[in-house]
């Protein structure tokens, strides 16, 4: 599309339609944003124009969806289904917060526009992370989220639990972005390129695997960071109790889809394991080697730990982190696979993944804000004794969530489960095969302490005083969508996988070429 | 007839769930308490005439073997299908759920009071849910089934049933969740096998890997194959439950609501030894048979062990669920004679004990609901108060010992038979182990026969003992009309059980073929089934 050579340089290799949907939320946030500034607290009105953003990046998306891969920005934005299936995921995340957090923003009087301004760009930075194919673009991407979202953990300034979340959040999410930037420069260092599909052809290059290697090895620090992977989860529990419960939901199904979604693709598409080249080979079966001993370890701890807790978003943050390792499992399948359409196939399912998890999460995290009350009082397990038979609506679709967050039949996580163990498994590799038996060993040990929350619901007997709570019309609209969704994703969700699995550009991997 | 005979089984499922939601429907429009009832009762009946077509002689056998199959996509890109269909084996099972659900409406005419609504549609869910185990042919689509129908048993035992229910039923949970997820890795890495090997690419169709195996095109290595084999293995034994898997059982059976151990006892066990027969046996014969020696030994030990542990419970319900133990141990034990007489013997028990242990439970709770003790030495001398109690009771716990003309008798008689002709241990030893084994499961027998009788003499002979119990009204007539189809069922069952043994002679048959056919010619003592059979009808 450039013509004048002289210029090549200095002209950005510009196409709008390529960003498109991200331009439209980014736009959005930036509305919001001024309509606040001259008529500020409306928040149906901000939540409104929010809605009709992500909405509008939705068409637009689909759109996308089948169509040939346009070029532009000098390949640093790609078209496959990485990005179109992770970023239907990150505005269906960034619409149910809006919808879930309205009782919340009425309870606490939050500064309205600028909470959904900040939501828009945390949703801005989630899509590019998932669209960069090149380490500066996700770099970029998951800067824009980070900072959006310290400020959203601490948005209850008066409450000292949301200042101590969003302190450590900030801390510790710093410290993973040097270590990710430190691993960007040294894999820079090493093949002398940031585009993910360069990389991928210098990795079979025989010089500089040490550097490599060590600029992986951060790299794997960063992300692990950012999607808690144990050892490097302890940060999860503390920040994910403190934080707004909204913001809450948001963070364990939003961010961390999108942490996924690049350490997809650097990992995945840029380490892959290619035919007779040494240093790539090592340098895959090291990075497949540790997530595999990493993903097992985060399963059992966050299993083990979500079994000992008392309060209920604390339980959910332990939930989040074994899910984590679950679908860990995809990705270590979608690294080992053996074909490029398998490897499609196992991304997709970690995408899917994604979604069936953000569905049910939302759905449970909407809950959970409206029975916990001012300055979140009733989060404890015990503040649900016998809700059950007295706020029905409520109590059997939090149970349908707590259910389908332990992958039962015929509900979303089963589903997804299903998905991500496929490709596990196919890969045949016995250690791998191991992960999946420790996954489904977790799940088993998860129904303990979802059953719990069940079990205090219905099967309690509650001594103090219940008044069934009013559902906003937003929120009842937010548990409408998400329990239609948990049931749609677990009986017919045949057609959405194949299109998380096959958009219409073939991508193109660097050993093909 | 056509529309029919191809969707009769999804008919089955859906009637039961349609009346859920009517209920449920029924409830926030109207709020009629006593209504909920009639319209559960309503719909469970019209289910259970509805599955009498399933005798419909107009009905053929697809390709595969299955009566009433229907195969439709559900989703592609895992290539799942929705494929059921009934044969052999399902039939009686099928048509056991939904003759015992009704009664179980009937059993909590009164006795369910705080949240009906919910009481109600657990138990149609449940019914969909064990229907749909039975009759479906895709192992995705029979795990999601046999998932599903944890919930509503969850449920029903935590909400609705006695002081120590929370624990019985995320026990209960948890014991069948852990098997069956296991048993789920198995069914995946068995999709994948079936992708490599075939190049068709995946499937979970048993049909398309029955057929694939027995054209040499799956071949699964000596590992794998056990290691498969031992994940499905798992997840039924944990159901049966085969010992050491049983401690769930007795927790809870003694704390679920009487409609909950009826249905449990009758049908849910069952879903155990119905899926080792038509996965494990058909799936994995040449493991099923290398490792029968262990289930041989679990199941004399389940058969002794329930026994001894029956005989000193204080409490009757739990009286009752131990000898369930021992029940579901002699059908293992005729499972893994790989002989035709012991298989349809199990098959047999299985119907024979889902009809006598559910109506010992209906009858725990007849006296639960007028007394709320279960405590044997809170009873005595109740023949002098409650005469027709005591007559069925006894006729009951006769059927359960097994005495011959009674139903118990000829499944145990079979079981028997099958062992002392069955060769699934001489695989592995030259020793006559079969002998031992029957001899020993024999003494299960004797043992059966002590501590029910004992419990009788106790309950309802002698003296009363205890003042309250003089004034206990005898049945009532709902009562004793739900008691006569299970009794006239006992005799028929013991007196003509050609009927039931025919229908899964050919199934059996073909199980058998599977399982012994490749350890080297015939191994059956023949001749000795039909003359049993004969002698069984007269």
């Amino acid at each position: 599309m450039n013509t004048f050579l002289l210029t090549e340089l200095i002209t950005p290799d510009a196409n709008v339609s390529l960003i498109l949907p991200e331009l439209i939320v980014a736009v959005t946030g930036i509305v919001v944003m001024l309509y606040d500034s001259f008529v500020p607290r409306q928040r149906m009105v901000s939540g409104a124009i929010s809605l009709i953003g992500l909405a509008a990046a939705a068409i637009v998306l689909g759109s996308m969806w089948g169509t040939a891969a346009p070029t532009g920005w000098n390949g640093m934005i790609a078209h496959d289904n990485l990005r179109l299936g992770f970023s239907f995921v990150f505005l269906f995340v960034s619409a149910m917060t809006i919808l879930v957090s309205t009782v919340w923003v009425d309870r606490e009087d939050v500064p309205v526009g600028e909470y959904h301004a900040l939501l828009m760009f945390a949703t801005f930075g989630m899509m590019i992370m998932s669209a960069g194919s090149d380490l500066v673009t996700i770099f970029l991407g998951l800067e824009t989220l980070s900072i959006a979202t310290y400020v959203m953990a601490g948005l209850r300034k008066s409450d000292l639990k949301s200042n101590e979340s969003a302190m450590k959040y900030f801390i510790l999410g710093s410290f993973a972005s040097a270590f990710l930037l430190y691993g960007m420069a040294l894999i820079y260092g090493a093949t002398g390129t940031t585009q993910i599909a360069e990389i991928a052809d210098k990795v079979a290059n025989p010089n500089f695997p040490g550097l490599l290697l060590v600029g992986g090895a951060m790299l794997l620090i960063g992300f692990g960071f950012k999607i808690a992977m144990a050892p490097f989860h302890v940060w999860t529990p503390d920040v994910y109790e403190g934080a707004p419960t909204p913001v809450t939901g948001f963070m364990a199904a939003g961010p961390k889809a999108a942490a996924f979604a690049s350490f997809l693709r650097v990992f995945v598409l840029g380490f892959p394991l290619v035919a007779g080249a040494q240093a790539s080979g090592y340098l895959h079966q090291s990075w497949i080697g540790a997530v595999t001993v990493m993903a097992m370890v985060t399963i059992i701890v966050g299993n083990v730990a979500a079994i000992m807790q008392d309060n209920v978003k604390r339980m959910l943050a332990y939930s989040s982190i074994a899910h984590a390792g679950y679908a860990l499992v995809g990705f270590v399948g979608a690294g080992l696979a053996k074909s490029t359409q398998a490897r499609d196939e196992a991304i997709a399912a970690v995408a899917f993944y994604m979604l069936t998890y953000a569905v049910t999460n939302m759905g449970a995290f909407g809950i959970v804000t409206l029975l916990a009350q001012k300055n979140d009082r009733r989060n404890q397990f015990e503040d649900y004794n016998g809700i059950g038979f007295k706020s029905p609506l409520l109590a059997f679709s939090l149970s349908l969530f707590m259910l389908s967050l332990f992958g039962l039949p015929l509900t979303a996580g089963f589903m997804g489960k299903i998905l991500i163990f496929r490709p596990a498994l196919e890969s045949g590799n016995t250690l791998v095969v191991g992960l999946v038996v420790v996954a489904v060993i977790g799940s088993a040990i998860s129904a303990y302490y979802y059953l719990r929350l069940i079990v205090v619901m219905f099967f309690r007997e509650r001594t103090t005083s219940w008044t069934d709570p009013k559902i906003p019309l937003p929120l009842a609209a937010a548990l409408i969508i998400t329990v239609i969704g948990v049931f749609y994703l677990g009986l017919f969700s045949g057609g959405l996988i194949e299109r998380f699995a096959q958009p219409g550009a073939p991508t193109v991997i660097a050993s093909e070429r | 007839m056509d529309f029919i005979n191809s969707n009769l089984l999804t008919i089955l499922i859906l009637i039961p769930l349609v009346g859920a939601v009517l209920t449920l429907g029924h409830q926030m429009f109207w709020k009629q308490d006593g209504q909920l009832k009639w319209l559960t009762l309503g719909f469970t009946l019209v289910n259970f005439v509805v599955s009498l077509a399933l005798f419909s002689s107009s009905a053929t056998a697809g390709p595969s073997g299955f009566f009433f199959e229907q195969n439709v996509a559900w989703i592609k890109a895992i290539n799942t299908n929705y494929h059921v269909g009934v044969d052999g084996l399902s039939f009686w099972l099928v048509i056991l759920t939904t003759f015992i659900m009704p009664i179980a409406v009937i059993s909590t005419w009164h006795a369910v009071e705080k949240k009906a609504t919910a009481f109600y549609i657990f138990l149609l869910l449940l019914e969909s849910a064990m229907i749909g185990v039975f009759v479906s042919l895709d192992l995705l689509v029979f795990y999601l089934f046999f998932e599903a129908s944890l919930i509503p048993m969850f449920f029903l035992i935590g909400v609705w049933g006695g002081e120590n229910r929370i624990y019985a039923a995320v026990k209960f949970f948890i014991f069948t969740a852990l098997g069956s997820l296991l048993m789920l890795v198995a069914i995946i890495a068995l999709f994948f096998m079936y992708a490599d090997q075939t190049g068709l690419g995946g499937s979970f169709d048993l049909v398309s890997i029955l057929n694939a195996m027995k054209a040499g095109n799956l071949v699964l290595g000596p590992q794998a194959g056990m290691l498969l084999f031992l994940a499905f293995a798992l997840a039924f034994s944990i159901k049966v439950p085969l010992f050491p898997f049983h401690t769930w059982l007795p927790d809870a059976h003694t704390e679920a609501p009487t409609a909950g151990s009826v249905i449990l006892a009758a049908v849910l066990l069952k879903m155990g030894t119905y899926g080792l027969m038509r996965f494990n046996f058909a799936l994995f014969p040449d493991q099923a048979r290398e490792t029968a020696w262990i289930f041989i030994t679990l199941s004399i030990i389940g058969i002794i062990y329930g026994a001894l542990v029956a005989m000193v419970q204080p409490d009757v319900k739990r009286l009752v669920a131990y000898s369930s133990v021992a029940h579901m141990g002699f059908v293992m034990l005729g499972m893994f004679s790989f002989t035709e007489a012991g298989m349809q013997g199990a098959l047999f028990t299985m119907l024979a004990h889902g009809v006598t242990t559910g109506a010992l439970f209906l009858l725990v709770g007849f006296i639960y609901e007028r007394r709320h003790t279960r405590k044997i030495s809170d009873f005595g001398g109740l023949a002098n108060v409650m005469p027709i109690y005591t007559t069925v009771f006894v006729i009951t716990t006769m059927a359960s010992v097994g005495l011959p003309f009674l139903n118990g008798f000829v499944g145990e008689f079979l079981i028997m038979i099958g062992m002392f002709q069955s060769q699934a241990l001489a695989i592995t030893s030259t020793v006559n182990w079969n002998y031992i084994a029957a001899m020993l499961a024999g003494t299960g027998v004797i043992f059966a026969a002590v501590y029910l009788l004992w419990m009788v003499q106790r309950v309802f002979f002698g003296k009363v003992t205890n003042e309250k119990n003089r004034v206990l009204a005898d049945l009532s007539w709902r009562e004793i009309g739900l008691m006569v189809p299970l009794l006239v069922l006992m005799v028929y069952m013991g007196v003509f059980p050609k009927p039931f043994l025919a229908r899964s002679e050919d199934a059996v048959k073909a199980i058998k073929e599977r399982v012994m056919h490749q350890a080297g010619g015939t191994i059956e003592k023949t001749e000795v089934r039909p003359h049993v059979t004969a002698t069984e009808n007269r």
